[in-house]
């Protein structure tokens, strides 16, 4: 499991800068095993010294969309189903192993088993379709209010003693913004909702894989904060233990992700350790982009 | 009116209960082969656990996904080991619907070790017909744990038993082609649907949610797996409804081509698929031929016991042409 140990001792003064995703989605290939196709990427460094569940998920989402795109290059991600099994080393590369299940008339389904040093991390199924017309609806965007006159994550951090947490907000990937106040900086009210504007920080090219994979890494951030605020319970919890076991995402709509995009987020239920988390992430102009849903183990140790 | 069940409807979950009880054949030493010509290397090789079982007959000729989802659960659960005297029950399953099953033909069910830890066994099935995998499944099963508590409320339904059964509910409508397709698949789960079901004609109100009340028509051994494994089977008939249902649509509409593309399940708390269910359904979205929808069991009690969401191919062809 990604255990994400917030006790970890800052010191590495590599920690203090998380840099940019795109380097880590430039995967190189190596030599195909039989049908399986091989790619690796470079970790990022993270505060907690294991490898971040969105970059395993992003980067296997780029090594199977590079084995679609051979065949096909109008086929897009319509969903992604993770299971997390152990934590990786952030200082090294993983291997991406993309296996095909099938390429049909519509879709072209992928496994890949995301490894480090032979060891399993992770799982993902992935589902690619070609374009296609049908029924079409959506849920309307929740009312919340929009991404400037939400605080942004410096001045909500100010006097945080944690550096970590600043670091990971500051200059990760990703600006996001809780509408309801973050979890890094103190006991939230208890609240089994949240809403959390996200943004790439920097502008990405015009390639719909690259912005479903920023979209899917920025996912795993936020999505299991309901449950805890539900609790009234922050990440700087000493007592609190947690891990991501599982992660799925269904792109229903094609967006950008160095736009604002709303990720609305509750969680229906917690029970025997562990807790779920739902999302809904809109684009800006109340376009419905995905689904997310993540299953977390969530305990507090006494 | 002409009966939609055979006279012992017991028959139907007896016939179901067979269907799950998998008959294990050994093991097997599985290689991803390569493209002919290429070379296999040592990797892409793994043991698995094979099980074989029959499937439902039914009248179009393919494999129900319900009885696949159960059953390939049912495979995974067998292979996990109570660890220092405690069971480890089943809290998630992902799936794959990735070909069409052939229900004339047995299935296989190739059964991975993916992870035995300290609280999670994780297991990944294919069910493999003709040499390719109909369906592909991860599994996550957990040793008993404490942790933090809540749960959405159960939303306020009239009770089953003042909602009409399929029978009552399709009444004058039912003719004999209809009623023969209804006894055909014998279903071994009786649905209640709390706002009208669109079996024959679609909804009157065009909103993507609704109820319905679901239990095994008989009662189940006491084994949580197959209660698990029943309600993973009962949770694939009505979750595309509120899309047919927030367009206006019924399953009798020749123009549609529906198909399940993915299954996703978490159990929550202890389930009984023999016990008043109430399943709760929305549809947040659908677009591009596809449509999700999510939904969540409550015990009758308002306990929330399991969390689900599919995302279904939802054509409407406009012509009777073929392909």
């Amino acid at each position: 499991m990604a255990d994400n140990d917030t006790r970890a001792v800052m010191g590495r003064p590599e920690d203090y800068t998380v840099d940019g995703l795109l380097p880590h989605l430039a995967l190189a290939e190596g030599p195909s095993r039989g049908a399986v196709r091989v790619f690796s990427g470079e970790s990022q460094l993270q505060r907690y010294r294991r490898t971040f569940g969105g970059q395993l998920m992003a980067q296997a989402l780029v090594a199977a969309g590079r084995t679609v795109e051979g065949s096909s290059s109008d086929r897009l991600v319509h969903s992604v189903h993770t299971t997390f099994l152990a934590g990786g080393d952030d200082a090294r590369p993983v291997d991406l192993l993309v296996e095909p299940l099938a390429d049909g008339r519509s879709f072209s389904v992928r496994r890949v088993r995301v490894e480090q040093d032979g060891a399993l991390l992770a799982t993902l199924q992935l589902s690619f379709q070609a374009a296609s017309e049908g029924m079409e609806h959506a849920d309307p965007m929740p009312d919340v209010p929009g991404p400037e006159g939400v605080p942004d994550v410096a001045s909500a951090l100010a006097g945080v003693p944690e550096p970590y947490a600043v670091v990971t907000l500051l200059h990760g990937p990703i600006e996001l913004r809780h509408v309801e106040g973050n979890l890094y900086s103190g006991a939230p009210q208890p609240n089994p909702s949240q809403s959390v504007w996200l943004k790439a920080r920097e502008a990405l090219p015009d390639d719909p894989l690259v912005h479903a994979a920023y979209l899917l890494y920025a996912s795993d951030y936020s999505i299991l904060e309901p449950a805890l605020r539900a609790h009234g319970i922050a990440w700087s919890d000493p007592r609190l233990r947690q891990a991501s076991l599982d992660h799925a995402m269904w792109f229903h709509r094609a967006g950008r992700a160095d736009e604002w995009v709303l990720h609305s987020l509750h969680s229906p239920s917690g029970s025997g350790g562990r807790g779920l988390g739902m999302g809904r992430m809109y684009a800006a102009d109340g376009r419905l982009l995905a689904s997310v849903a993540q299953e977390g183990m969530l305990r507090l140790k006494t | 009116m002409p009966a939609l069940l055979p006279d012992r409807p017991e028959d139907a979950v007896a016939h179901l209960l067979e269907l799950l009880d998998l008959r294990e054949v050994g093991q097997a030493h599985v290689t991803v082969s390569g493209a002919p010509g290429e070379q296999e290397t040592e990797l892409g090789e793994w043991d698995t656990t094979v099980f074989v079982a029959p499937s439902q007959r039914q009248p179009h000729g393919r494999v129900f996904g319900g009885q696949v989802l159960a059953q390939s659960l049912v495979a995974a659960a067998r292979t996990v080991e109570a660890i220092g005297g405690v069971e480890r029950p089943v809290h998630s399953l992902h799936a794959y619907f990735v070909r069409p099953g052939d229900a004339d033909h047995p299935i296989r069910f190739l059964v991975e070790r993916s992870r035995d830890g300290g609280s999670f066994s994780v297991r990944r099935v294919q069910a493999v017909q003709y040499g390719k995998p109909i369906l592909s499944m991860g599994v996550s099963f957990q040793a008993p744990a404490d942790g933090l508590e809540h749960q959405d409320p159960m939303p306020p339904v009239p009770d089953p038993e003042d909602v009409p059964t399929l029978q009552e509910a399709l009444g004058a409508e039912l003719d004999e082609r209809a009623a023969q397709f209804f006894a055909a698949t014998a279903r071994p789960i009786e649905l209640r649907h709390v706002e009208g079901n669109v079996y024959l004609s679609p909804s009157k109100r065009q909103v993507a949610r609704q109820s319905v009340w679901i239990r095994a028509r008989a009662e189940l051994p006491d084994d949580p797996v197959i209660h698990a494994a029943v309600l993973a089977y009962a949770s694939d008939y009505p979750l595309l409804e509120p899309v047919l249902r927030r367009h206006g649509i019924a399953w009798g509409d020749r123009r549609l081509r529906p198909a399940s593309l993915d299954h996703a399940m978490w159990f929550h708390r202890p389930v009984r698929a023999d016990q008043w269910t109430l399943y709760q359904m929305s549809s947040p979205s659908a677009q591009g031929g596809r449509g999700l929808g999510v939904g969540r069991m409550y015990a009758a009690d308002g306990t929330l016991v399991v969390s689900v969401a599919q995302e279904g191919m939802l054509r409407l062809k406009e012509t009777d042409s073929l392909g």
